[in-house]
């Protein structure tokens, strides 16, 4: 989770993929929070995570990052869920649904034929693992997979009550519910 | 205090500096040109303190100069060049040491056809004005301006109406500022003018 | 009287009203008891339905408001929609506190309808940008005092526009004429969802 709106995750290197978590945590409230007292849209919230990455292509002594970002996020002002890929070159793309990594080729392939508009909540996470499964050798368990929804606002992951802050609206997935889900495939 | 004024006449501006150089009770000089020439339709007249002013105008001059050459030799409108010195003197005043200098800025705008004055302050502030006064000058000539001023006068008139502010200023200023010099700034560029 | 804030003269005051807002400003610029001009404004629009009111000293007005005209353009270009004025409060806000031991002599105040809801917003600020958050009014400038005074005993709640405009023209009419460094002239904007009513006052000349 970057802000509570806007989570990413990635394929490629772990720790080049931490390092561009922290950086993001920050330019969000140093570019943006403290200047506006609100969180970015996920529109900058890319822009600004595909400068760091493409001035690490440019920038002598330094090597680019090793990782391809997946970034969700909803919009306030547009009142829309977006979906970003990033890439090391600090290219991004909007997209409907994708896939990154080494079997991206054949996931992507998989969501062309199963997703479509009008997709629900249960539909789009029972696709999403259907696509994994498929590409993934070993057993899919709760413990050795993540996934976050980002959905409306969860009042009870804000900690406190009795103000009319929203809760985030990113939620991650317990490896319970995750079982739950795979049960049922 | 040292007198400017400036008026914005149908098409030209008039500006008028005193000619003595006071430091203290002592007149030093009676033949003192308060003003320095910007580019071929602006000029710049200044008061403030003794060191500052000089310094500060030419230092404008300079760079309004700089401007000409570097731009093959467009001049700066005089909006354009008023926006500058107010940045200049807005900058400065929240430096260690602020330049302590008011300007006039009478210029014409060859583009459009139309003569301007600004009023700037050492604080930066800044406005366009038809009629114009630094100091305590400014106290004695406001009232004559808003009297007699009318946006539709020729050279003449607007040399009538320094010469009855020149003479309330010798009636009323306690030191004798040895007379003013006066400028025009019209359609053909900057030229002194004997009042 | 070498008080920044006091040398140039002026002031400026919002309210709320049924779905619009109103704010407003008189036009002199001054230095200490000398008049210079009469077509002073001091509320500047940021897009279609926001704007900024500031009072105090004049070369800080100036500086201030090509400044947020420069933040104003960047924002549009980046996030390609108009500011709320709600974000254009927390950005006045921070870049004041961005100057807290050298301030700008202002007396900001921002007005405004949410571009989508058209919900009104005001608010106000000291020098160093501490956000007063209001429901009613704000006031600002040399004629402050007499501004809450007179909004205290004149505003009332949800007024339609035309009444609105009436009451904060009145307002201000007669609180410049008891400060001797305000009037010479008024301008009022009436903001309401699909319109933009601006008025220049005449006011009394001395």
């Amino acid at each position: 989770m970057l802000t509570p709106d806007i989570a990413m995750t990635y394929s490629g290197m772990g720790p080049d993929f931490r390092v561009l978590v922290d950086r993001a945590r920050k330019l969000a409230h140093t570019n943006y929070k403290r200047i506006y007292n609100e969180y970015p849209p996920i529109r900058i919230m890319v822009q600004e995570l595909a400068k760091v990455m493409q001035a690490s292509t440019q920038s002598g002594g330094i090597r680019p990052f090793g990782v391809s970002l997946l970034v969700g996020g909803y919009d306030e002002h547009s009142d829309s869920f977006q979906l970003y890929q990033v890439d090391p070159s600090g290219s991004y793309f909007p997209w409907k649904a994708t896939a990154i990594g080494k079997t991206a080729v054949s996931a992507k392939t998989f969501l062309e034929k199963r997703w479509n508009e009008d997709l629900e909540l249960e539909d789009v996470i029972h696709v999403a693992l259907l696509a994994l499964k498929e590409s993934v050798d070993g057993e899919l368990t709760g413990e050795n997979l993540d996934i976050s929804v980002i959905s409306e606002p969860q009042e009870h992951l804000l900690g406190f009550k009795g103000t009319d802050m929203t809760g985030p609206r990113v939620k991650k997935l317990s490896a319970e519910e995750i079982n739950d889900r795979l049960d049922a495939l | 205090m040292d007198i400017i004024l400036g008026v914005r006449l149908q098409d030209c501006t008039l500006v008028a500096t005193s000619k003595a150089a006071t430091r203290g009770i002592s007149v030093l000089k009676a033949n003192d040109d308060k003003t320095r020439i910007l580019n071929t339709h602006n000029l710049l007249a200044y008061t403030g303190e003794a060191g500052d002013t000089v310094q500060f105008a030419e230092y404008i001059q300079a760079n309004i100069q700089l401007y000409l050459m570097r731009e093959n030799d467009t001049e700066l409108s005089p909006k354009a060049t008023a926006l500058f010195v107010r940045n200049q003197l807005a900058t400065s005043l929240r430096s260690r040491k602020p330049y302590q200098v008011n300007v006039l800025i009478g210029g014409y705008d060859t583009k459009t056809d139309v003569p301007a004055l600004s009023w700037i302050d050492y604080l930066g502030t800044h406005v366009e004005l038809p009629y114009a006064a630094h100091g305590y000058a400014a106290f004695y000539c406001s009232s004559l301006f808003d009297r007699h001023y009318r946006k539709d006068m020729d050279l003449e008139a607007g040399l009538d109406l320094l010469r009855m502010c020149v003479k309330e200023l010798e009636m009323r200023m306690p030191i004798d500022f040895k007379g003013v010099y006066v400028k025009v700034v019209g359609k053909d560029g900057v030229r002194a003018i004997e009042l | 009287m070498s008080d920044p804030s006091s040398i140039n003269g002026g002031c400026a005051v919002a309210m709320v009203g049924k779905d619009c807002i109103a704010i407003a400003c008189d036009l002199r610029l001054g230095n200490q008891s000398l008049s210079l001009a009469n077509n002073f404004e001091k509320v500047f629009p940021f897009g279609d339905k926001t704007f900024l009111g500031l009072t105090g000293l004049a070369s800080d007005v100036l500086t201030l408001k090509e400044d947020f005209r420069l933040k104003h353009n960047l924002y549009k270009l980046r996030e390609e929609r108009e500011i709320e004025p709600e974000t254009l409060a927390n950005l006045v806000s921070s870049s004041l506190y961005e100057r807290r031991f050298g301030p700008y002599f202002v007396g900001p105040i921002v007005a405004g309808l949410h571009s989508k809801t058209n919900k009104p917003f005001i608010c106000g600020f000291d020098l160093i940008g501490c956000i007063d958050f209001a429901k009613d009014f704000i006031v600002s400038g040399t004629a402050s005092d007499q501004l809450y005074g007179m909004c205290e005993s004149l505003y009332e709640p949800d007024l339609e526009p035309e009444d609105l405009f009436e009451t904060i023209s009145q307002a201000l009419l007669n609180a410049v004429d008891r400060d001797a460094l305000s009037g010479w002239g008024a301008v009022v904007y009436i903001v309401t969802k699909d319109k933009v009513v601006k008025r220049v006052l005449r006011t009394r000349q001395d």
